[in-house]
């Protein structure tokens, strides 16, 4: 069902979420917009690429969590942490609500129906394309050089860091060549021969679509009003006592 | 006049010091299935690139001579007007697959082209029916063998409606069974379709009984040119190093003592069929 939405409704959806995350500081509302987010993820059947996603993200809320008590000035350091904390999470599912419902073709689509020029929106959809080539170029580089005794997995930090060089090198040079030979085989095919280039699926805004849309912006304008005219009810400031 | 012409066409790439092809003459017609071989840097690649004007407009370099195909001029017109004229087939199918499925491959070529979206459906149904791609419709590049995914690649190419089909060495990464494969639609297309067929091969022994003609190339030169059955069985062929079909082999060591076959075979079965005459 949410995957079948036009890319750009949920875009507006997504953006408002976002929005509205930014808007407050406090754990109580943050957590409303987490839990009605959670249900959509879970709508879509993401459940699980959002955890993962969101195990990543985990190191850096720590990070935020320490360093924000520690340099907090405000009156109770660490629930103002857990706030930002909170906030960027969802932030980061509000977008995820996005990126894991919207398949690169659509999203390349999407891009293209809202003006963006064909080229700009194919290269993006290309290197989603290739990402997973120069993965195995890596690999295969990678090994290649181990066969030539070069001790990747070995010595410090530094002389890691430095390991990658003989890695990328290669890497960068393969790809030159592979873009031009890809080159090659587009222009072949006319790529660039006309403006009116057509596509085979064009995207349709149907009726759900403009319902999600009108409901994201509706929701969006009672909260920048609630935001700046009405003062929140005490139990939404609550915060830890520390 | 053929529908590809080579006039006097020398070309040198940007930076190096040979000629890449040197004063190349050469005429094809409608219908011809072409084989080109020869040994590494001999300029077969240089010569497919000039077909549909990739050389001179995309390569730059020194350039003597004209191409014509279909009549045009390739030095007046841009890659793009041969696009629907000359379908291109490349040695690496991974970097001639540039989008995330097996329609939208199909359909890039054509959309590129402005081609109407009911027109470019036909042409994927029709293209998926003629190759077989059936189970590959929905599949990104990188869940497809080689030969699928050169398979793919040959159906793009094919989704501009050419009438020309250069294949550089299609089969060179590929397989022994999906060559064979990704050869006999090649030929089918020959056949079945009436479609002009430029071939980059070295297997000569997978191809030499479908092809009508052989090229064979050096330095940069055409060396011989004519049917396979009078090429294959040249000496020259031995001394450049052109892999000749196994019982071209046979008929040149027959041959030699003392036996003439009443024609040249190409494949196992016309020998077998050959020899058997002569013993009768």
């Amino acid at each position: 069902m949410i995957h079948r939405l036009d890319p750009r409704s949920k875009l507006v959806m997504s953006i408002m979420f976002a929005t509205v995350s930014i808007m407050f500081l406090s754990i109580i509302p943050l957590l409303i917009i987490l839990a009605s987010l959670i249900p959509i993820i879970i709508a879509a059947k993401s459940f699980r690429r959002w955890l993962r996603s969101m195990r990543g993200l985990s190191v850096l809320i720590v990070f935020i969590l320490i360093i924000n008590t520690l340099i907090s000035t405000t009156e109770n350091p660490f629930s103002h942490s857990l706030a930002l904390a909170l906030r960027l999470i969802c932030i980061m599912t509000s977008f995820s609500v996005f990126f894991l419902t919207v398949h690169p073709d659509e999203l390349s689509q999407a891009m293209i129906q809202m003006g963006i020029r064909f080229e700009f929106a194919f290269a993006m959809s290309m290197a989603m394309r290739y990402v997973p080539t120069l993965g195995y170029e890596a690999y295969a580089i990678m090994d290649a050089q181990r066969a030539r005794g070069v001790e990747l997995d070995k010595g410090n930090l530094l002389k890691r860091i430095r390991n990658i060089v003989p890695i990328i090198v290669p890497l960068i040079i393969v790809s030159i060549r592979r873009a031009l030979s890809i080159a090659e085989s587009m222009e072949s095919r006319g790529f660039g021969a006309t403006d009116d280039r057509t596509y085979l699926e064009e995207l349709v805004f149907r009726k759900q679509d403009w319902a999600l849309t009108i409901l994201s912006i509706g929701i969006l304008l009672i909260m920048i009003y609630a935001h700046l005219f009405l003062a929140m009810p005490q139990w939404m400031l609550w915060d830890l006592p520390f | 006049m053929g529908l590809i012409r080579f006039d006097n066409f020398s070309f040198k790439y940007y930076g190096t010091e040979k000629l890449a092809l040197n004063k190349v003459s050469l005429t094809i017609d409608r219908g011809e299935y072409v084989v080109i071989t020869g040994p590494s840097g001999c300029g077969k690649t240089t010569l497919c690139r000039a077909i549909n004007a990739l050389i001179p407009q995309f390569h730059r370099g020194y350039i003597g001579g004209h191409v014509y195909v279909n009549g045009m001029d390739t030095r007046e017109h841009g890659v793009s007007d041969f696009a629907s004229l000359v379908g291109m087939v490349f040695q690496n199918p991974e970097n001639q697959l540039v989008t995330l499925n097996v329609e939208k491959e199909l359909a890039f070529g054509p959309e590129n082209l402005g081609v109407e979206p009911v027109e470019i459906r036909r042409r994927i149904e029709e293209i998926i029916d003629l190759l077989d791609l059936k189970s590959l419709r929905e599949k990104h590049p990188h869940e497809m063998s080689g030969g699928e995914q050169q398979r793919v690649a040959m159906a793009a190419a094919l989704s501009l409606k050419p009438e020309i089909l250069v294949a550089d060495e299609p089969t060179s990464n590929l397989d022994p069974q999906s060559a064979e494969k990704i050869l006999e639609i090649i030929a089918y297309l020959n056949k079945e379709k009436g479609m002009t067929v430029v071939l980059v091969e070295h297997r000569l022994d997978l191809v030499a009984k479908d092809a009508t003609r052989v090229i064979l190339m050096d330095k940069g030169q055409i060396v011989v040119d004519g049917p396979p059955r009078e090429v294959l069985v040249k000496d020259i062929c031995h001394e450049i190093g052109v892999g000749v079909p196994k019982a071209v082999e046979v008929y040149r060591e027959l041959i030699e003592r003392g036996i003439r076959l009443p024609g040249v075979p190409l494949t196992g079965q016309e020998l077998a069929t050959l020899v058997q005459e002569v013993a009768e």
